[in-house]
């Protein structure tokens, strides 16, 4: 098991936003994670990424106990993520951005520009590697956080919104790359609330729902569940009740 | 061509700015271009962590005074030259990155700067009512001159070389820094913490380097300017106007940037010297900055830096 998170609570005030989750992912797996707006999805990824330490539970990465350690020592353990909003280095060119995720493997900065250049290749960014990181729009930013992270060389890729507020050609394209990566052996956690995307790319969604998962399988079964189609639709009856 | 320019601005750059005192035989603007390094010095300094890392600074002058102390406490307390104190400003400094700096790293943003500025205050009130480092009354250096290695020149020239050679091995270690590892870690910490600790960056650890490495060199630049001025007070020490100057300073030629805050304080001091020596009043200059840092936070962030990059580029635009 490369990534196992057990009975994992967070909560803010009086929320429970995530609320015993448990999750786990085998090397060489394309896991989709998906849920309704609010479920807790990113707070559990902050989790497990090591940006929020949680109340209750434990997570295993690599077969370490990594609870409790900072997102650095996760990256170096070989865990990268991508953030929702894509944030760039903006005093930056798009190959520096990439360059400070290569430089974790690779003091020289020659290396480190050599597999920054590679990962920017992969993502089709290689034609804007010399522009300034802030002059890229939503889908270029998406692109180049997920050629950072790539750039880290990680065995698991947590992928947290990576298309949303993508045009339709634009997701294609994401679509396509995804694929990529996981074909090169890197194993993928993705968190989408698009439902045919986590369709077409991936075998296995766990269905995220009020910090806790409710249902898990292949998308077919998962979106034939009663209690996922309760949880995506039913939530404007509920409103209406309170 | 595109590569040539640089390199030959950089030498034109280097040799008027080697050149300048000894272009004139005015003892006042001699000791301006004087100020003016030192200011360079304590600017580029504050530039490692204030510019690179992002971690804006208001009491780098605890750094400062620390080293301006150091130099005329060695004189007055053991009567050693005040330039041996060196090494006791620097060790100070160290000691008072990882003591009080590593803590207040958990702030961020303005609040970072908010526990600068009052660590810098309480250091000034310490030394002002501890009387074993002078009170409020100060530290005096050497009258006259007992050795050569008591640093006491009549004219500013020797100064300003030693200051040069300072400002030299600083902007040469900066640009080292720059390429490295290191330098990419500060910006990228400078530009969003969160991302560059997703990317493996050990964000505390870095930001200590930073502090350290900006630390030990103003703590540099104080104990030249005793060395230079042979008295230090409360005031003169740990001032806010000392940490504003350099915050402004590198601000003014552009934070993060490697000339910039030697461009910052090639305007600044000149400009606060000749206020001072034209309307006598030690005010003017301040409103001028007050006006600089309203100019600056509209138009240009960047400071002239970004300005002069944006200008470059109409121009070859326009030639294209």
């Amino acid at each position: 098991m490369l990534l196992e998170a057990r009975g994992i609570v967070k909560t803010f005030g009086n929320v429970r936003a995530v609320d015993g989750a448990d999750l786990a992912v085998e090397e060489g797996e394309l896991v989709g994670l998906i849920g309704p707006n609010g479920a807790g999805k990113s707070t559990f990824f902050d989790c497990l990424a090591g940006n929020l330490a949680p109340e209750a539970g434990s997570i295993r990465f690599a077969g370490l106990e990594s609870t409790r350690l900072s997102p650095d020592r996760h990256a170096r353990l070989g865990l990268a993520r991508t953030f929702q909003v894509p944030v760039v280095f903006a005093g930056m060119t798009v190959l520096e951005n990439a360059m400070v995720g290569a430089f974790l493997r690779h003091e020289s900065r020659a290396r480190a520009a050599q597999k920054a250049a590679e990962a920017l290749e992969f993502t089709g960014l290689a034609g804007q590697a010399e522009m300034p990181a802030a002059a890229l729009g939503t889908a270029g930013r998406k692109r180049l956080g997920i050629a950072r992270a790539l750039a880290t060389e990680p065995r698991l890729l947590l992928l947290d919104e990576a298309l949303a507020g993508l045009t339709s050609s634009e997701i294609e394209t994401a679509i396509g790359l995804l694929a990529r990566i996981h074909a090169r052996g890197i194993t993928l956690l993705v968190v989408e609330h698009i439902m045919e995307v986590i369709h077409r790319l991936t075998r296995r969604v766990l269905v995220f729902h009020q910090g806790r998962v409710i249902a898990e399988g292949s998308p077919a079964e998962v979106t034939a569940n009663p209690e996922v189609i309760r949880a995506y639709l039913g939530r404007r009856a509920k409103r209406g009740e309170a | 061509m595109k590569a040539l320019f640089p390199r030959a601005g950089f030498a034109a750059g280097a040799l008027l700015l080697f050149a300048a005192p000894f272009l004139t035989a005015n003892p006042f603007y001699q000791r301006v271009a004087a100020l003016t390094l030192l200011a360079a010095i304590s600017a580029s300094a504050w530039n490692v962590i204030g510019g690179y890392a992002g971690q804006v600074s208001f009491g780098h002058s605890v750094y400062f005074g620390i080293g301006a102390y150091a130099a005329l406490l060695a004189y007055a307390k053991l009567g050693w030259p005040p330039i041996a104190g060196l090494p006791f400003g620097i060790v100070a400094s160290f000691a008072l990155s990882i003591v009080v700096g590593l803590p207040s790293f958990r702030l961020r943003g303005h609040y970072f700067s908010m526990a600068t500025i009052a660590i810098a205050a309480l250091a000034g009130i310490l030394v002002t009512n501890w009387d074993f480092v002078g009170g409020a009354i100060g530290v005096m250096g050497p009258a006259r001159a007992r050795s050569f290695a008591d640093l006491l020149f009549r004219s500013s020239l020797p100064y300003y070389a030693i200051f040069l050679c300072v400002l030299a091995i600083l902007l040469l270690f900066t640009r080292l820094l720059q390429k490295s590892r290191m330098g990419f870690y500060l910006r990228a910490i400078g530009s969003d913490e969160r991302v560059a600790q997703s990317l493996g960056v050990p964000v505390r650890r870095y930001k200590l380097y930073a502090l350290l490495i900006s630390g030990a060199f103003t703590s540099i630049a104080g104990t030249l300017y005793a060395v230079m001025v042979g008295f230090v007070d409360p005031n003169s020490g740990f001032g806010i106007l000392i940490s504003v100057n350099m915050v402004v300073m590198a601000a003014l030629g552009g934070a993060g940037t490697l000339f910039g805050p030697l461009i910052g304080a090639a305007i600044l001091v000149p400009l606060g010297e000749a206020t001072n020596a034209l309307w006598g009043a030690r005010g003017i200059a301040y409103v001028a900055y007050g006006v600089i840092i309203m100019l600056l936070a509209r138009f240009s962030p960047g400071g002239l830096a970004e300005l002069g990059r944006f200008i470059v580029k109409g121009w070859r635009r326009r030639a294209a």
